[in-house]
């Protein structure tokens, strides 16, 4: 029988892709370079150790403990010997216990890791608790009683540090068997009756051996460790003295009170240099193997370019007025992405507006730059964001934070997330509350968090709980309880009803609007499905690729939209009065961010693109009042 | 679950007492054997220790010895084995006689687990304060010239052989005039108890220095990573849209969730603290636990090792519940009834 393959890509495709990632990592880089010294430097000792440790001729008691000098440049130990060639000698055993130790804890625990991983079961769980028992063993002393009961040889030595070094690389070679388990390929060979052993052979080991190579790396530097420590409390083998049993010598023989500095450091400088290289290089391939960005949120955002403070004057302004609001994303050595390009609305109170496109059009960087939470590379890099007349992309991060909440409100994306797990719900509410309304007391705020929880239809006593007893639609209540908590004037509903279903839908839908109306409050509703906010919404913002496609009027859009974008858009909405009607979607996706065509940002996907849309950007024109769409058909038309 | 627990520590412990006993009777240097052929002992304590062990009697049914291996007869009556003599002075609190102290093992280590304790317990408290402190510092600051030294600085003290870093600490703070080993100068208990006192913590300085060096890099890189993790989660993003200080979502929001994995992290750890302790102990001759390891090997005295061994497997699972059941308490997602 045929076998569907493993997606393989040709081994040295992937080797040169792994290279030029390790190459620009320099904690990896600097370990193999240190690897790559020291490895030399055992394979030639004997051609370059100065003297022959082994020899004791011509050695006299004066040359007992003799300080570094051109002879000895490490000086001598106590027996007189060149404690240089010692060194270099020393370098071969450190590693060749290193390697072998590591090479039997990696097959060790490369087999229970995958046999646990992929049996699942009994296997597995009989397999993982005799890993919990090791783990919890203290390894050292029992290498200890072994080793002083048998005899302290090498081979001894190899065999049980190997023996106790294996349950790191169980735990982690289980996991990521478990998911590679569950891949497509595997399901797929499975089902067409493959046997297990082919399996793990051709579509299990592939997958899991990068990271059977980091972890042989970690281990090996363990095993060294190990070894050193074992030599140390002398249990070396003596017919090959390593860097540890230097040590142990020196140490015992009274190095210390001599104040024979030399034969304590070198040898203990050996030990860190081969560690320190392996754990470095280790660490780097883990980089290279799972690049983490490294950012979060409370890293110094980025300036923005046009500082000036400008406010407006409160009484004509809208509430909430965006004015060609431009945001990159600035990464070292890559293209900025132009997230958001030259995009302007206005909001009044009371009004909803939807801001609608598929995931990656720049909605949510809009929306968050509006209170300026944009990943450390997002800078604003154009425009103005008035409240009230304030220019909020001026404003200190201090004085920000009055605003924030306390005037503008976010009903996050995926309320579990957003929630903080090991807080209580009403902890949280209430905290937000007195963050902007310190002097509260404390009763007085218990009994505003079950108000606002009932508000949101959610009993008083589920309070005190924790997100993971919420449902998901509560969890959303929450969310919009919590964002309510200050009384804002605006609330910004980030797809608060994705990931839900359709009656929880329905219902998150209808309480945001009806607290609108209760309350007065100004909603911007982000949403990539233009279904959803019909109902609700006054204006609607079509984004695609960072700009506007279309501004009008909700029922301007539904009748007289004139982007072809929103048009397909309308195409994939399901019409509740044909509802035998297949839904179409758009081929193909949005432009990726950092590559834009240079033409029309639709053009690549535009039914009726022409000529000139591949060419020329179209701008921004006005087809009605308070109707604007960005298309050279639009243009040709008027 | 606590039951459950519980019972787990419980089996783990058996576990650690059967792999004791038959360590020591498999592998060529039986205690007994080897105790009885120590010349330091008088004939009567070795007729006192035949008699305790049974070693008269059969390891355990169907085993005369295990080495060499001789077959016995398997109808003896389980309690009069070797095994369930051992097993049961166990249960008395008898660990057997030291061959170098000619004291019961359990009376010598008995002074020597308070102090290990309390090396244990300074280092780490220290190890875990600077460790999250410093953790905190190079994830908040990542990518900058703080984050890199902490880095680094780091993976160095994580590579450093403890014994060695040891022995450079005690070269350096015999130069300084600290004590080069023990825990009290001699001849000081007739002082009062304030230089006693005084006494004692210049002993504990440089064990617990090392000590902490080791430990506190590899918490500060845990501290880090697991800060990095919280700090790009959506919760941060919402707490700072709360209008909530820098200060504030470190405190409330970060730092108890990126301490979570610490906890188990510490708990995993236990086991190779105990390895850090051994080499600290025997370089400052600090009398404890792993010191006492140490000097039963060259003494070959076997039944101090393996009391030593057995106390110490004992701590660390008792210390690894703990570490358990605090994890559990601390994460509202994890239930225990
Ligand atoms: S400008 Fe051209 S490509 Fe762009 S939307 Fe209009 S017709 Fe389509």
């Amino acid at each position: 029988m045929k076998l569907t393959p493993t997606p393989k890509n040709t081994s040295t495709a992937k080797l040169s892709v792994f290279w030029s990632s390790l190459r620009r990592n320099p904690m990896g880089l600097v370990g193999l370079a240190m690897l790559a010294f020291i490895v030399t430097v055992a394979i030639l000792a004997p051609l370059i150790a100065p003297y022959d440790p082994k020899s004791t001729s011509g050695i006299t008691s004066s040359d007992i403990y003799n300080p570094p000098s051109a002879a000895h440049l490490f000086g001598t130990d106590d027996a007189g010997k060149d404690v240089l060639s010692s060194f270099i000698l020393g370098s071969r055993i450190s590693l060749i216990v290193g390697f072998f130790a590591a090479f039997i804890s990696i097959v060790i625990g490369g087999v229970v890791g995958i046999v646990a991983g992929y049996y699942g079961g009994r296997v597995e769980n009989i397999l993982m608790r005799v890993t919990d028992i090791m783990l919890v063993i203290p390894d050292l002393p029992l290498m200890v009683v072994i080793i002083a009961l048998t005899k302290p040889s090498l081979f001894n030595i190899i065999f049980v540090i190997g023996i106790f070094g294996w349950t790191t690389t169980a735990r982690v070679v289980r996991s990521q068997t478990l998911a590679v388990k569950s891949r497509k390929f595997v399901m797929r060979a499975r089902a067409i009756g493959a046997g297990n052993m082919h399996i793990i052979r051709h579509h299990v080991l592939p997958l899991v051996l990068p990271l059977l190579v980091v972890q042989a790396v970690l281990t090996v530097s363990a095993a060294i460790l190990n070894e050193s420590t074992l030599s140390f409390l002398g249990l070396g083998d003596p017919t090959s003295p390593s860097w540890g049993q230097m040590l142990n010598f020196a140490f015992g023989r009274g190095a210390m009170s001599t104040g024979a500095w030399w034969v304590l450091v070198v040898p203990g400088f050996g030990i860190v240099w081969v560690v320190l290289s392996l754990t470095l290089f280790g660490q780097g391939l883990e980089q290279v193997l799972n690049p983490r960005l490294n950012t979060h949120h409370l890293m110094p955002g980025k300036p923005t370019v046009q500082n000036g403070r400008v406010d407006l004057d409160q009484e004509k302004g809208a509430l909430l007025e965006i004015q060609h609001l431009s945001i990159h994303y600035i990464n070292e050595d890559k293209t900025a992405a132009r997230a958001v390009e030259d995009i302007s609305f206005t909001l009044n109170k009371g009004e909803l507006i939807g801001l609608v496109g598929e995931s990656g059009c720049g909605k949510t960087t809009l929306m968050l730059s509006l209170l300026r939470l944009l990943p450390a590379a997002g800078q604003i890099v154009n425009g103005k964001v008035f409240f009230n007349g304030k220019d909020l992309t001026a404003l200190s991060e201090e004085e920000l934070n009055t605003v924030r909440w306390k005037e503008i409100s976010i009903v996050f994306q995926g309320a579990m997330n957003a929630l903080n797990p090991v807080r209580t719900v009403g902890d949280q509410i209430a905290e937000a509350i007195t963050k902007h309304v310190p002097a509260m007391p404390h009763d007085k705020l218990q009994e505003r968090v079950t108000e606002l929880l009932d508000l949101v239809g959610i009993a008083a006593d589920h309070k005190n709980h924790y997100p993971h007893q919420y449902s998901g639609g509560m969890r959303q209540r929450a969310m919009i309880a919590m964002a309510l908590a200050c009384d804002p004037q605006v609330i910004i509903a980030d797809e608060p009803t994705t990931a839900l279903d359709v009656m929880i839908q329905a219902q998150i839908l209808e309480l945001l609007d009806s607290l609108r109306k209760k309350l007065g409050l100004a909603i911007i509703f982000v949403t990539h499905d233009l279904g959803v906010v019909a109902e609700i919404c006054d204006k609607v913002l079509v984004m695609y690729g960072g700009v506007t496609a279309e501004y009008a009027d909700v029922d301007t859009i539904y009748n007289e939209a004139r982007h072809p974008y929103t048009q397909e858009l309308l195409k994939a909405f399901p019409d509740l009065t044909k509802p035998k009607k297949k839904l179409s979607s758009i081929p193909g996706y949005p432009p990726r961010l950092d590559a834009l065509p240079a033409g029309c940002r639709f053009a690549p996907r535009c039914p009726i693109a022409f000529e000139r849309c591949r060419i020329e950007q179209p701008s921004l024109h006005a087809v009605g009042a308070e109707h604007f769409a960005s298309c050279h058909l639009v243009e040709a038309v008027q | 679950m606590l039951l459950k627990r519980l019972g787990w520590a419980l089996f783990t412990i058996l576990f650690v007492v059967i792999l004791n006993f038959f360590l020591f009777r498999i592998l060529p240097g039986d205690p007994a054997r080897q105790g009885i052929r120590d010349p330091r002992l008088s004939l009567e304590t070795i007729n006192a220790i035949r008699v305790r062990f049974g070693l008269d009697k059969p390891v355990i049914n169907c085993f005369e010895t295990l080495n060499p291996i001789k077959i016995g007869s398997c109808g003896v009556n389980p309690l009069d084995t070797q095994f369930f003599i051992y097993v049961g002075n166990l249960l008395k609190g008898d660990m057997g006689t030291s061959f170098y102290y000619n004291r019961p093992v359990e009376e010598v280590l008995g002074e020597r687990l308070w102090n290990t304790i309390l090396l244990i317990g300074a280092g780490q408290i220290l190890a875990i304060l600077l460790g999250v402190i410093f953790g905190l510092f190079a994830a908040w600051k990542v990518r900058t010239a703080l984050d890199y030294t902490a880095l680094i600085s780091g993976l160095v003290a994580w590579s450093l052989p403890t014994f060695w870093l040891a022995i450079i600490l005690l070269f350096w703070g015999t130069n300084m005039g600290l004590p080069i080993g023990g825990k009290a100068t001699p001849g000081m208990s007739s002082y009062p108890f304030m230089d006693q006192l005084g006494d004692l913590f210049q002993h504990l300085f440089l064990p617990t220095l090392a000590y902490t060096i080791i430990y506190m890099g590899e918490y500060m890189l845990i501290m880090r990573s697991s800060l990095l993790d919280v700090l790009a989660e959506d919760y941060i993003m919402a707490a700072k849209a709360k209008g909530l200080s820098t200060f504030q979502i470190l405190k409330d929001h970060a730092l108890k969730n990126s301490m979570l994995p610490l906890v188990t992290i510490i708990a995993i750890n236990l086991g190779f603290t105990v390895a850090g302790v051994i080499q600290i102990e025997t370089v400052f001759s600090w009398p404890g636990l792993g010191g006492a390891i140490f000097e039963s090997v060259g003494r070959k005295d076997y039944p101090l090792l393996q009391g030593a061994f057995l106390l110490i497997a004992i701590c660390v699972i008792l210390a690894n519940l703990i570490a358990d059941l605090t994890y559990s308490y601390l994460d509202p997602r994890v239930q225990v009834d």
